[in-house]
């Protein structure tokens, strides 16, 4: 077939050259498709940066990405990967403010718990509590708790706990407000000294190593400290539900998005179809000229697989976009304190999911491509006299 | 079997259609018509509105089937062959022109003329050299970027006449080609293409009302109560 005449073919279909129709018909088109692109690609963006950053406040606030049971006196090898190991104590217990209680974690963390990389996940209040001379214990606790308990930093709570049975109160004083941005996690997550817990459960408190390591690299250090003999979970065993459920939300959103990607796909062919019905009279005519059905096929299908990348490219683009600079969007949404979007993390880091972004378009062009051909089947039907005036 | 000098031959060819789209009792258009044309001559179909003269020339040249009867062009039964076969032989073969001159509307007069060759397999190179030449010798060298929008109705008609012999057809199918044409433009392209055809050496079929122009051909035909006769 020849690759010249398909050329001059494609690039007149296209609108390069040609009429000012045959370029609104494509231009609306790019348009249309780009636009569905960008949105699946913004929206998957989204929702896996959303889901991640869930994660990782879970992770990095809540248990860590690996926990080691084991007591202090246990000898572990730090190995590449971990980027930080801290000794923790955690236990239940209710909170109690004048007028509000709630069931709460707490946490009891050493100096150097708060890093960079946890501080990064949460925001402090400017100002420390400056010590009245109290010897009350200090706690952190977060603001979404603060308003729910109606109480503010400075103010004292009472801690009711559990230890061997008995109930234990203690009065401690709100040290620093903090906000993880999900109020989810914030409400139900108090810090204190590592020592209060220790003084309060006498050692009896349940204890563990909280690991910090690289995303990609959990499993392969949790699989290495498991060949030390040494009792390991990971943060979606310890958070089983919250795991869960964001995979399983992932997985739908993907399911939706592919689902629109198909119908987006079949919309394509759509544009083979409107294309070959304005054309009847000119592929008629080329086909009187000795045009074979074949060739016809193959210039309306490089037409709109050509319309369709470019739309793909363009969309995808517009999308990745988007999504970098949701980051400003957001943080703008945040600092307006929006009831109705009290319940949304939205201080979280803006990745590109790749693989996922790669699936759903692909399935897009293999839509497209199997739709177009289908349509592309009417070209056979197309009477080669339609084009004619006879008497 | 065809004489070694006849390009095209119908023999005992029959056709009717359906009265309605539904059906219904079939109008009879030809009744075992036998035609020949031979290389390098040129036959003329005359008759009223509705006798079936483009029915006749559609037939001739594979456009359409037939109920009974054979066709053969260039030594090939038509009726035998497979789309993509007929296609080949319209390519290479064949050339039309229409009352209507059907010019693709997105391409310049160069490119309506090279298209055609460029489907047969001709280089875009050759092709072009091609269109340029048979351009000239229809008096259209000044118009070679032009879309069909911006030619007349005489120019359009002098495109195609160039786009019909761009592949050196065999027979030249030439259907009411002046039909809508006023009478100086369609004395223009009476003489052109009777006298390209037979510079070029190929057999023409066409149909025509007119009288004079088919009387400049090697033979008349004319079709009336769905039989040829012999007129001239």
């Amino acid at each position: 077939m020849s690759t010249p005449l398909i050329h001059m073919l494609v690039t007149r279909k296209l609108g390069i050259q040609g009429t000012w129709a045959s370029k609104k018909r494509i231009l609306f088109n790019v348009l249309l498709i780009s636009i569905v692109v960008g949105a699946l690609v913004f929206a998957q963006m989204f929702v896996v940066s959303m889901s991640n950053g869930i994660a990782n406040k879970y992770a990095l606030l809540g248990n860590g990405h690996i926990q080691i049971h084991e007591n202090q006196e246990t000898e572990i090898t730090v190995g590449e990967y971990i980027s930080d190991m801290q000794f923790v104590a955690q236990a239940f217990a209710l909170v109690y403010s004048p007028t509000k209680n709630q069931m709460v974690r707490l946490k009891g963390v050493g100096p150097t718990y708060f890093n960079e990389q946890r501080l990064g996940e949460l925001t402090l209040l400017d100002t420390e509590l400056v010590s009245d001379g109290s010897t009350l214990p200090q706690v952190l606790i977060s603001t979404s708790l603060a308003n729910l308990l109606c109480v503010g930093q400075g103010d004292r709570i009472a801690l009711m706990m559990i230890n061997n049975n008995t109930l234990r109160p203690q009065l401690v004083i709100i040290k620093n407000l903090y906000d993880s941005g999900y109020k989810e996690l914030d409400e139900q997550l108090v810090f204190c000294d590592y020592s209060l817990m220790e003084r309060l459960f006498s050692n009896k408190a349940d204890t563990y190593y909280e690991l910090l390591v690289d995303d990609d690299k959990i499993e392969t250090v949790k699989s290495s400290l498991q060949s030390q003999g040494l009792s390991v979970t990971s943060w979606d065993e310890e958070n089983y539900s919250v795991a869960t459920n964001l995979n399983t939300s992932k997985q739908a959103v993907l399911g939706v998005m592919l689902v629109v990607a198909v119908l987006c796909g079949y919309f394509i062919s759509e544009l083979s179809r409107e294309m070959i019905e304005d054309d009847k009279h000119k592929i008629a005519m080329l086909k009187l000229l000795g045009a074979k059905d074949s060739l016809i096929r193959r210039v309306y299908f490089t037409t709109v697989m050509l319309v369709t990348v470019l739309s793909v490219v363009l969309g995808t683009s517009i999308g990745i976009f988007m999504g970098m600079n949701l980051g400003n969007l957001l943080s703008l949404l945040a600092k307006q304190s929006i009831p109705a979007l009290s319940f949304y993390l939205l201080d979280f880091v803006i990745v590109i999911p790749y693989m996922e972004i790669a699936l759903i378009l692909l399935v897009l062009l293999i839509v497209g491509a199997l739709s177009i051909l289908w349509s592309l089947r009417r070209v056979h039907k197309i009477d080669l006299l339609s084009c004619t005036h006879f008497d | 079997m065809m004489k070694s000098n006849e390009i095209l031959s119908l023999r005992e060819v029959s056709k009717s259609f359906s009265a309605t789209e539904r059906g219904g009792e079939p109008i009879q258009i030809l009744d075992s018509v036998n035609l020949t044309l031979q290389s390098a001559t040129s036959i003329a179909i005359t008759g009223k509105s509705g006798s079936g003269k483009s029915t006749l020339l559609q037939i001739s040249a594979g456009l359409l089937s037939l109920d009974k009867g054979v066709v053969l062009f260039d030594q090939k039964n038509l009726t035998d062959l497979k789309d993509d076969q007929l296609s080949k032989i319209r390519s290479k073969s064949m050339g039309f022109i229409f009352q209507s001159s059907l010019l693709l509307d997105d391409f310049t007069a160069l490119e309506n003329v090279q298209i055609p060759a460029m489907i047969a397999g001709v280089s875009e190179k050759l092709a072009k050299e091609r269109a340029l030449e048979l351009l000239e010798q229809v008096g259209l060298s000044n118009r070679l970027t032009h879309k069909s929008d911006q030619l007349s109705g005489g120019e359009r008609q002098r495109v195609a006449i160039a786009r019909s012999l761009v592949n050196r057809p065999l027979v030249l199918f030439a259907d009411e080609p002046t039909g809508s044409l006023d009478e100086r433009n369609a004395a223009v392209i009476e003489d052109m293409l009777l006298d390209l055809v037979q510079e070029k050496q190929v057999a023409l079929m066409l149909i025509t009302h007119n009288n004079a122009f088919a009387s400049r051909c090697s033979h008349v035909y004319h079709l009336h109560d769905r039989h040829v006769e012999v007129f001239a």
